[in-house]
């Protein structure tokens, strides 16, 4: 019983997770904390349907073509909304994104509706055995997804030419556009990244809640807490919260009922900030926010 | 001990102008301009009054106006409301710099704090909103001092947190009856019951109540101190600002102002259920009223308050095209306004007043009678 | 003379790095007393750690023979301590004359008292208003007075900050590099108005300063750090001709 909270546990920590890196890129590169994360996801799973259903597509066809528009997605928010107001204050930035929540909200409602649709795709709830303790095929499978996007972003960061670019605006800014890197381009690319990432938080997600405007939610706001252990600056630290988190909760709801559900994020939340303000892996942020 | 000079007593005793060895005749002069410059502020102070005492006398004229029903009463009673909780937020957010995003908590605090005296005690109105202010107010201040070493965007997932937090509590302990709701009879104040026009009194005088607190607070030295802590923080504690104290002065008051606000949103409706309060949508629109009107300046809320929670009302009908014009409206405001709308409608005025005042400098000595009757009893003294 | 304001033997460590070592620092009542040193010798720190901006691991704080250790910096200033900082804190979105006034913010007395305007608030804030004003005819500001700070050339910011520190009425004054960016007309006229402020207004200046020909005119005593620790203390001549001194500032010749 234990074993199996834990696992499940780590199979929506893992999806937490995905929200919770993008939200840390688009912050470290760009100070945005970027409110419409989820509705990009939420986006990218109705076009899976579209997609799937409406075109017949096959589901590893339907794959990458999702990733592109939501990639697209990203870039056209910062082209037409960031950019122009890129020199103000996080709070405009910030109030700015949730501009965006909100049309993408209403554009997905008057295109798609208000009710929830179903995925077509699912997966059955047999349960697998791993090392003794039960796991269902669809948990196995998103836990799988989700290591492989953490070792592609590891492999970028380090050995591509654009992820050193991206660290080092992430370092410094003003340096990186003294030392030549197009800070401008990596900006766009961060963005393009939090597309990327929303793509398969969607695509993963939406066989488990349902599609609807509404579904990403709750899962952004996790995705926030999960970035704040990461002291919103902490890749390896995000993660690693937003697994604890899925583990957390899931056992509170297994054991105090699933009411506690939603509050044991945010009780963890408040007592991390209480004792950590600047999140669980100290790294003080570089640029005062 | 060195020997403290004859200017360095007169310093001490408060008279540094003396001290400063100006020539008599530019002292004098100085003295003049000066007077001439407090003096034209003071008329300027005093056009602010006439002009906020006209706008709640038209407020309070609204509904005896021949047409108006009892529901547009209610409908403008909310709105008041909505920029009550968003002058809350304004304190924190706009003269403090601390961002929340969590004061739908303090508006359900007010509530059900209100909604529950009334229902086991059957206390009326004016009771309520002095208990669920004082509630909030208090709860506000074990906030602050939860999070007094949080700020920027830690401060705002912070405060979303506090908000959901509220929210679970109220949809799951007994006392708040959760989704069940509970139902408040008829509002009264001390023995009166009030309809809807009534309530739009109490609103309104709320609602003046705590524009004067703003107002009185952004003037005095405690605003100073917000507003010092929230542009150079290190700065303002070298001036002997006690940052904890005023922090948590701040979250209070800014808990008092929403917890009213809650109070009111409570008695309004007469159901209080967590389907609701739990909702974070409140935290995140006060605090987008606040933006958009401009957080650090008194009119700000009013004109915030009314964007946000008009735009709902007039597109009733077309749920999702008020989605997306609330988003486009709210970018556009951001970049053509980014200190708010407030900041915007005030231009023209502020202009006007800076160019008198320079007019003023230019030819000091022209000084008004009263002024001049001032000086002179400064000179005699 | 009477010790005004003295730290013994204060240790101050930044993970591993000792960046004040025993260092120890006495400012007689009523004196200008220069703190210099060669680039990373502590001076900074020891400033903060004199303001009470940086905590402390050893050693004693005192003023007027009071143990100071652990106030706040906030505290420091009712005792009658003001700092200017190295590179200006000032609040430069708001008008000169506000500056000022939040300066004074130690004498408005009761803060719920000023925040209702009960009787009494009223008068003191139109006294701390005049007195502002009469801060900035001292630091020939008076024509700024509602300007907004960031429009300020650079030296009339400097005496903002000179300003909003007088306007406490401190018994001592730090002054953290007051002429560092200003040309030599600035430099000249901030040494005249450090001079008038201990002598006519007989405030205690401690000063923090690299420009030598100014700490060498106007401080009474200079103390010399070098490494995070004390070199040498002693009237600017014999500092001008004490060997370690220049030592250190040259670099020793082995």
């Amino acid at each position: 019983m234990f074993g199996q909270q834990v696992m499940s546990g780590l199979a929506t920590g893992s999806l937490y997770a995905l929200t919770a890196v993008a939200v840390v890129v688009v912050f470290r590169n760009t100070r945005v904390i970027n409110l419409a994360q989820g509705d990009f996801a939420m986006i990218a799973a109705f076009l899976g349907i579209v997609f799937l259903k409406n075109f017949q597509l096959n589901y590893y066809l339907m794959l990458p073509l999702v990733i592109l528009c939501s990639m697209l997605l990203g870039v056209l928010v910062e082209r037409l909304v960031m950019r122009p107001i890129a020199d103000t204050d996080w709070l405009t930035l910030f109030t700015a994104t949730l501009g965006v929540y909100y049309i993408l909200h209403g554009v997905a409602g008057w295109v798609w509706g208000r009710d929830t649709k179903a995925f077509p795709v699912t997966f059955d709830a047999k349960p697998i055995s791993v090392f003794g303790t039960l796991v269902s095929e669809g948990h196995l499978f998103n836990m799988a997804w989700a290591v492989c996007i953490g070792l592609v972003l590891f492999l970028f960061f380090k050995y591509t030419k654009q992820g050193i670019a991206m660290r080092a605006v992430t370092d410094d800014p003003e340096t990186a556009k003294l030392m030549g890197i197009p800070v401008r381009f990596i900006v766009l690319l961060t963005w393009a990244m939090a597309g990327f990432l929303a793509a398969f938080a969607g695509i993963l997600l939406a066989p488990i809640v349902y599609v609807s405007p509404e579904m990403m939610d709750e899962v952004l706001v996790k995705g926030y807490v999960a970035a704040v252990f990461g002291g919103l600056y902490s890749i390896p630290g995000a993660i690693l919260g937003a697994l604890m988190i899925g583990v957390a909760e899931n056992l509170a709801g297994g054991y105090l009922g699933a009411h506690y559900k939603t509050a044991t994020a945010f009780a963890m939340i408040v007592v991390l900030l209480t004792f950590r303000p600047k999140g669980l892996f100290g790294i003080q942020a570089r640029r005062e926010i | 001990m060195n020997e403290m000079g004859a200017a360095g007593r007169r310093f001490a005793r408060g008279n540094a102008l003396e001290a400063a060895n100006l020539a008599p005749e530019a002292a004098a002069h100085a003295q003049r301009q000066r007077l001439a410059l407090a003096d034209a502020k003071a008329r300027f102070q005093k056009q602010n009054w006439v002009g906020t005492v006209a706008l709640f006398a038209v407020a309070a004229l609204f509904p005896v106006l021949p047409g108006v029903e009892g529901w547009m009463a209610y409908t403008v009673a909310l709105v008041i409301i909505y920029v009550i909780a968003t002058q809350g937020v304004a304190v924190l957010t706009g003269y403090t710099g601390l961002v929340t995003v969590g004061h739908g908590g303090f508006l359900a605090i007010g509530a059900y704090t209100s909604a529950l005296l009334t229902k086991h005690y059957h206390t009326e109105l004016i009771t309520g909103l002095i208990a669920g202010g004082l509630m909030s107010a208090f709860i506000g201040c074990l906030l602050g001092l939860i999070f007094l070493r949080l700020s920027g965007a830690f401060m705002a997932i912070g405060t979303l947190g506090f908000a959901f937090f509220v929210g679970t509590i109220v949809n799951n302990v007994n006392l708040f009856e959760g989704r069940e709701g509970i139902s408040l009879p008829k509002n009264r104040i001390l023995i009166w019951e009030i309809g809807d026009v009534g309530f739009y009194y109490v609103a309104l005088a709320v609602f003046a109540l705590t524009t004067l607190l703003v107002y009185c607070l952004v003037r005095s030295g405690v605003g100073r101190a917000l507003m010092a802590l929230r542009d150079a923080e290190k700065a303002a504690e070298s001036c002997g600002i006690n940052r904890v104290f005023y922090r948590t002065l701040a979250f209070s008051l800014s808990a008092f102002i929403t917890g009213l606000a809650g109070v009111l949103n409570g008695h309004i409706v007469r159901f209080i259920a967590s389907e609701v309060y739990a909702d974070i949508w409140y935290s995140v629109d006060f605090l987008v009223a606040a933006i958009v009107g401009g957080s650090s300046f008194l009119m700000g809320p009013l004109l915030g308050g009314i964007f946000v929670a008009l735009l709902p009302f007039f597109l009733e009908e077309l749920r999702e095209l008020a989605f997306i014009l609330k988003g486009v409206a709210l970018i556009l405001v951001l970049m053509f306004a980014p200190a708010g709308l407030a900041e915007v409608f005030g231009r023209p005025w502020r202009a006007w007043r800076r160019n008198k005042l320079e007019r003023v400098r230019n030819d000091g000595a022209r000084v008004s009678r009263a002024s001049l009757d001032k000086l002179t009893k400064l000179e005699a003294r | 003379m009477a010790s005004h304001f003295r730290c013994e033997n204060v240790m101050v460590r930044f993970g591993g790095v000792v960046a004040c070592n025993d260092v120890s620092l006495d400012v007689e009542e009523g004196k200008i007393v220069g703190v210099i040193g060669p680039n990373g010798a502590g001076k900074t720190t020891l400033f903060n750690v004199l303001s009470r901006f940086q905590d402390f691991s050893e050693g004693k704080l005192f003023y007027r023979e009071q143990r100071i250790d652990r106030f706040r910096p906030h505290q420091m200033v009712r005792l009658g301590l003001a700092r200017t900082f190295q590179n200006i804190n000032l609040f430069v979105e708001q008008s000169v004359l506000s500056n000022i006034l939040i300066g004074s913010h130690c004498l408005i007395g009761n803060p719920l008292a000023s925040l209702f305007w009960l009787p009494g608030a009223r008068r003191t804030e139109q006294e701390l208003t005049e007195r502002a004003i009469e801060t900035a005819a001292l630091l020939h500001l008076e024509r700024d007075l509602d300007t907004v700070v960031k429009h300020l050339p650079y030296g009339h910011q400097k005496r903002v900050e000179l300003a909003r520190a007088l306007a406490s009425r401190p018994k001592i004054i730090l002054l953290d590099e007051p002429v560092a960016g200003c040309n030599d007309e600035e430099s000249a006229e901030l040494e005249k108005i450090v001079r008038r402020i201990n002598r006519e207004l007989g405030i205690t200046v401690v000063l923090v300063e690299h420009d030598m020909s100014m700490v060498m005119s106007v401080c009474d005593y200079i103390y010399v750090l070098n490494f995070g620790a004390n070199l040498a203390r002693g009237t600017p001549a014999e500092i001008q001709s004490n060997p370690d001194v220049i030592n250190a500032y040259l670099g020793k010749e082995e």
